[in-house]
């Protein structure tokens, strides 16, 4: 499916109201957990205090602590049981405070969430999700900070999820929490207290499917979570310099909608790929390898990577600034391919 | 203690089915039949055989390395085709994996084997979430996870037995401590060459058990299950015993110690002896018995050998449910 046709899927169905990004999460948990009892929240303070960002909030008094499992700091035995109870029919939902710490399971979503349907052939499902807050912008430092799916693409099996905006945040967290595959779900903390229309009641949200968020005929920018943002910003500052930016959030970034982005590079010719994470290695570098090799006689410009620096995220807000890219550094992604063009 | 006859001659069956998988597999595996590595539970055969006599088919267990001949057990016990551990071992189609896992990934949900990790002590992680989804349901279930003890050095270890502790879940951990990880002493790996002593400190009952000798680690393996059951929450087991094989260089120990352990503690002559005293049974219908199940493993390699290889096409499936990869 192409990505117009995705975003006339997600168009809210039912009434809408305003709601923050951490207030779609919990809809979504709340709502998943009041149709399928297998479904249960497992993750570090995510009881009485409703976690660490809030996202579970309200949860532990309304379902209880069997349900909405408090943990101790184990990452390793969180992810892995979640593992365990899918294996044997469970729906788990497990919190890891930050991203940063996925290096902490990093064993058990690599070999056993992700390998567990293949190498015992189909005998098993670990339909997990993995919730996790990424993303810098705030101060927090080295560890508090990294954008991760750079550290899980080259993994056969996971999905990854990242959405940008309430309305997707609801509808993804349920349609992962429905998938039978393993998902490690993304939340930008810049995103936690974004508002935005988001519908009533359950709905989901296709994954694997790109979304268009501007249309334009000159370029398109290619990004997930905070970068979506950032780059619809860019593309109407480009707007006085005649540049019209067409704008995909990717939703999905393994496997991703790489049909939705050849479309829209096949129309205009240009592309920019918009991440947080550093160059080497990335989501922005497969996006520009598959653009090369599928669009190449399309092409106008080569693709611009607009990425973090190559360096851990500093806490100092003026060093993190100067390390993150943003709005003014995709302007001038965009400038570059237009100035190369053919 | 002593088990009755019909009992014990099951047992000493069910050692020797061990003990010929595995003969019979290390002799393919010279000739190029077995693909990969191989570790073999030769001088294992009691406590694999104690586990496999207590653990139901709604049970479950994580086999470690050393466990094809559990994996067997289970497999003809459960569905009366121990051949299609056999069959996975040789890489085919017709094993338990579809040829996917092989050695260290041979599963059969069916029949309670859950399958092993080759990443040491990854499943001790996992094995939480299956006792706690059992806890979860009310079901009087026992997840069994079986460790060496080069496992103990992981994270898991601890992550594991705490989380189990403090939520009470039906765990049974089966620590196999056959004296080393490859080539590092449990001594010189561990503060404690008894592993037990390092479990402790968790709060639930921990107990040493001389896992050669298939009386006492059978009784052992059925006051754990039923404590278990009993939802008592989990039970530690620590089995000491001691692996035939060496390294890959060959044989590494002392000449003393591999004499205790092959001749004078040899799981398989001490059972058989205590079936010969008092004249309990003959020694003629014990060569029956082990000539019998040698025979049977005979016409498991047989299978093995005559069975397709995986369809490379199928290569490729099962790596999502329900989404195909992209071909290349």
């Amino acid at each position: 499916m192409n990505a117009q046709a995705a975003a006339a899927t997600s168009t809210p169905p039912a009434q809408t109201r305003t709601r923050t990004f951490v207030q779609a999460l919990t809809e979504a948990l709340d709502l998943a957990m009041e149709r399928d009892p297998n479904v249960f929240l497992l993750g570090e303070d995510i009881g009485v205090m409703g976690g660490d960002f809030g996202v579970t909030r309200g949860l532990f008094q309304k379902y209880g602590a069997e349900r909405v499992r408090d943990t101790p700091l184990s990452e390793a035995a969180i992810v892995g049981a979640a593992v365990g109870s899918a294996m044997v029919g469970m729906r788990p939902v497990a919190e890891i405070m930050f991203a940063d710490f996925l290096g902490e399971c990093y064993d058990q979503l690599v070999n056993n969430a992700a390998k567990m349907h293949y190498m015992f052939d189909g005998q098993f499902k670990a339909p997990i999700v993995v919730r996790t807050a990424c993303g810098g912008g705030f101060g927090g430092g080295p560890h508090h900070s990294q954008s991760v799916e750079g550290w899980f693409l080259n993994v056969p099996g996971l999905v990854i999820v990242a959405p940008a905006t309430p309305a997707d945040a609801k509808g993804l967290l349920l349609a992962s929490i429905e998938n039978d595959n393993p998902i490690l779900f993304l939340e930008h903390k810049a995103l936690y207290r974004l508002k935005g229309d988001v519908p009533e009641g359950h709905y989901t949200t296709p994954l694997r499917q790109a979304a268009v968020r501007r249309k334009g005929r000159d370029v398109t920018i290619v990004a997930a979570m905070k970068m979506v943002h950032e780059a619809l910003a860019a593309a109407e500052a480009l707007v006085k310099d005649g540049i019209e930016a067409e704008v995909i959030d990717l939703r999905t970034l393994r496997p991703y909608d790489a049909g939705a982005v050849i479309d829209s590079v096949r129309k205009t010719g240009r592309a920019v790929a918009a991440v947080e994470a550093p160059k080497l290695g990335g989501l922005a570098a497969e996006l520009s390898a598959t653009i090369a090799e599928e669009c190449f006689r399309d092409l106008k410009a080569p693709v611009v990577r607009v990425a973090g620096l190559d360096a851990p995220i500093p806490f100092s807000l003026v060093l993190e600034k100067y390390i993150l890219p943003g709005k003014d550094d995709i302007v001038a992604g965009v400038q570059k391919a237009m100035a190369n063009s053919a | 203690m002593m088990l009755d006859l019909e009992l014990m001659l099951d047992l000493y069956r069910d050692m020797w089915l061990i003990r010929a998988f595995e003969f019979g597999l290390e002799r393919e595996f010279k000739k190029g039949n077995v693909p990969g590595m191989l570790h073999t539970g030769v001088g294992q055969e009691a406590t694999q055989a104690a586990l496999a006599a207590h653990l139901k088919k709604t049970d479950c267990f994580f086999p470690d390395h050393r466990c094809h001949g559990l994996n067997a057990l289970a497999e003809e016990k459960h569905s009366g085709a121990g051949r299609r551990i056999m069959a996975e071992l040789f890489g085919k189609a017709t094993g338990v994996s579809g040829g996917k896992g092989g050695s260290l990934h041979s599963a059969n949900p069916a029949v309670g084997n859950f399958g092993d990790n080759a990443v040491e002590g990854s499943f001790m992680a996992t094995v939480l979430g299956v006792a706690l989804a059992w806890q979860m349901r009310r079901e009087p279930r026992v997840a069994c996870c079986i460790i060496g003890d080069g496992t103990v050095g992981r994270g898991e270890f601890h992550e594991s037995l705490n989380m189990a502790a403090i939520w009470k879940l039906p765990v049974l951990y089966a620590c196999v401590n056959n004296g080393y990880a490859i080539s590092t002493p449990v001594g010189a790996a561990h503060a404690s060459a008894d592993i037990v002593d390092l479990a402790r400190g968790y709060g639930f009952p921990c107990v040493q058990v001389d896992g050669n000798d298939i009386e006492m680690a059978y009784d052992a393996v059925r006051r754990a299950v039923e404590h278990i059951r009993a939802g008592n929450g989990p039970y530690f087991l620590e089995f000491k015993t001691w692996r035939w094989q060496g390294i890959f260089a060959g044989e590494f120990r002392p000449p003393e110690e591999v004499k205790y352990w092959k001749e004078d503690h040899d799981p398989l002559k001490l059972a058989r002896q205590k079936l010969l005293d008092g004249g309990r049974t003959t020694a003629t219908d014990l060569d029956r018995i082990e000539a019998d199940v040698k025979a049977e493993i005979e016409r498991w390699i047989e299978f093995a050998l005559s069975s397709p290889p995986p369809d490379p096409a199928k290569a490729t499936a099962n790596v999502y449910v329900g989404w195909e990869v992209a071909a290349r």
